[in-house]
């Protein structure tokens, strides 16, 4: 009976961390299993955004800038957004699920395992077009970011903005598909009109918007400091000062999405009773 | 100190009320009206370390909720659960390492991955050493032969693979409590009796086992004590042996005449006897009380009077006592 209740330790950042990255490793491995599905979904990701890139060209080619935005300022405003939604597919394409696994009761076995839920939820899959959409918004960073003439000094401000831009992404992703923990269906719709939201608004200057939607995108739901923020810092449309909002809007993000997710397992009843 | 103790435990559900229909649904948006529904209600539980507990009752009685919040998935609305002294809900990640859990309809397998990579996924998960996996894993080989699809994709399995690689995921921690709920449901014969034999083997090793299944099979097979609910209340709670020996009071021959079977001459004939037709008109079926008539002389005073062709003897099962119980027929 001594053995039976010898005290075991609670999983850590750093289990939580391991966890995390086998699960995902586990899914790109099973990945590399199916290339023609790999490769005819990594396409995918970029055609898509092979649009965007080909709006961009063809506006800029009759307009010489956008509310004092010029074409690679816009290119870096979208290739920025491009891999930080990109990047969602591959870091936490399970947490679209959520309202499925909600639905049919498939949560029940991730509260019975030594991890948090959040975590075993967003490892659940992985969205192979992400690798298709982080690879172009790449390309047309970088594209943006030569013809900005932003050279290689900024380059560590550019990396904490995407890693900024990343996990910001990913905790509003995650705390709007945890809206279905309360209202129950198949589809992540609050999580699909923030992206929708982001696609097309997001990708352009916010100086276009009234200050009503500038307060919003700012403070309510930081969506701007995903990606307009950091551009606008680099290209010297906003002081460096506002730098500092990024990661502090990460992690506001990141606490938000983990509390929401938290409070909607609290009220999660199962299926079939 | 019991490992697992359940007290007062109630779980109550809110449902909308609302009429049928689209003018029903219609009328809910605007004024909502919701009813309770009480699942599991008021059960009191106490499972000591080592015991295999059998957990039955009808559809809708409140079997796979109990488990729910005995496993921490819900919060009770009443009451208090502890396992091994913690609150499973409260300290979910304390307890998920102590407990094992396997829901027969559904599957914990990670569904575009590889069997032996959803193992792994759970041996990391639980931090089970290299040589405890080694070791586990080959015994679940041996018993429920994963070896055969180990490199398969969880969504190419058939229900019998997807069973035996759910056990082994619900066992691969080595948990001292494992709940169960519906392990064979689905399965064919073989499938079955090798679960079985595995689940035996289990409770010989010494874990705890709670089990819940539609297959009384399973129950008198595997378990020691059951407990039945019914409506979220429990309706009996004792050894299967007992409750055999309690309610198994009759034992019935059935027999195959030469003729045309008479069952009002029978009965008139044999009055201390309970007499009923049987599949075919030369068959009759003969219950009497096994504390009044012993077997020899019951088949004794038969034969000799009856001359019958054939006879077979039947013992009522444990699945009619149960039957009797849920009915409402029997109580403890």
């Amino acid at each position: 009976m001594a053995d039976l209740l010898a005290p075991r330790r609670p999983a850590g950042a750093r289990h939580v961390g391991a966890v995390y990255t086998r699960a995902i490793v586990a899914q790109i491995r099973s990945i590399t299993e199916y290339p023609a599905d790999f490769w005819v979904m990594a396409s995918a990701g970029v055609m898509w955004n092979v649009l965007q890139f080909a709006f961009l060209t063809v506006l800029f080619a009759t307009v010489p800038d956008v509310a004092g935005w010029r074409y690679h300022e816009m290119l870096m405003l979208s290739g920025l957004f491009t891999v930080a939604s990109g990047s969602t597919a591959l870091l936490c394409d399970g947490v679209w699920s959520t309202g499925q696994m909600v639905l049919k009761g498939e949560i029940d076995y991730r509260i019975t395992r030594p991890a948090p839920v959040v975590v075993q939820v967003a490892t659940t899959h992985i969205g192979m077009q992400g690798f298709g959409e982080v690879a172009f918004g790449l390309v047309m960073l970088a594209y943006g970011w030569i013809g900005a003439g932003l050279g290689l000094a900024p380059v560590p401000i550019g990396l904490l903005a995407i890693a900024c831009a990343v996990t910001i992404e990913c905790a509003l992703v995650t705390l709007f598909c945890a809206v279905n923990f309360w209202i129950k269906g198949p589809m992540s719709n609050f999580a699909f009109m923030l992206i929708d939201l982001q696609s097309n608004a997001m990708v352009l200057p916010l100086g276009l918007f009234p200050i009503g939607v500038r307060l919003l995108t700012m403070f309510v739901i930081p969506v701007a400091f995903v990606n307009f923020v950091p551009v606008a810092v680099l290209t010297g449309h906003l002081s460096a000062a506002w730098l500092v909002g990024t990661p502090l809007a990460a992690l506001a993000c990141v606490l938000a999405a983990l509390g929401v997710y938290r409070l909607g397992l609290r009220s999660y009843d199962s299926s079939g009773h | 100190m019991p490992i697992l103790e359940a007290r007062s435990l109630t779980k109550t559900f809110r449902r909308p009320d609302k009429a049928s229909g689209f003018k029903g649904a219609l009328k809910h948006l605007a004024q909502r009206k919701y009813k309770n529904y009480t699942a599991v209600d008021g059960i009191d539980l106490t499972v000591e370390a080592g015991e295999s507990v059998a957990y039955v009752g009808p559809n809708g009685a409140g079997k796979s909720t109990t488990v729910k919040l005995l496993t921490g998935i819900l919060k009770p609305t009443e009451g208090t659960v502890r396992v091994m002294g913690r609150d499973p809900h409260t300290e979910r990640i304390a307890n998920a390492h102590d407990i094992g859990v396997l829901f027969g309809q559904r599957t914990q397998l990670w569904w575009d991955l590889p069997v032996e990579e959803s193992l792994k996924l759970l041996k990391h998960m639980y931090g089970v050493s290299d040589a405890d996996y080694k070791a586990r894993i080959a015994k679940f080989d041996e018993l429920l032969d994963l070896g055969e699809f180990m490199p398969a994709l969880a969504r190419t399995l058939s229900l019998g693979q997807r069973m035996r690689a759910d056990l082994a995921c619900a066992l691969i921690h080595d948990p001292k409590m494992v709940y169960l709920d519906e392990p064979t449901i689905g399965l064919d014969i073989s499938v079955k009796d090798r679960l079985r034999a595995f689940l035996r083997e289990l409770v010989d090793d010494g874990t705890t086992l709670l089990l819940t299944s539609h297959d009384l099979a399973d129950i008198e097979e595997v378990c020691e004590r059951i407990v039945v609910i019914d409506k979220g209340k429990v309706a009996y709670d004792g050894p299967i042996a007992q409750l055999k020996a309690h309610y198994i009071t009759t034992k019935a021959v059935n027999l195959h005449l030469e003729g045309p079977a008479d069952v009002p001459a029978l009965t008139e004939k044999f009055p201390d006897f309970a007499w009923a037709a049987g599949a075919s008109p030369s068959e009759v079926t003969v219950t009497y009380e096994s504390a009044r008539f012993s077997t020899a002389e019951v088949l004794g005073s038969l034969t000799a009077r009856l001359s019958p062709r054939d006879l077979s003897l039947s013992e009522p099962s444990i699945e009619d006592v149960i039957r009797r119980l849920y009915a409402g027929e029997l109580t403890q």
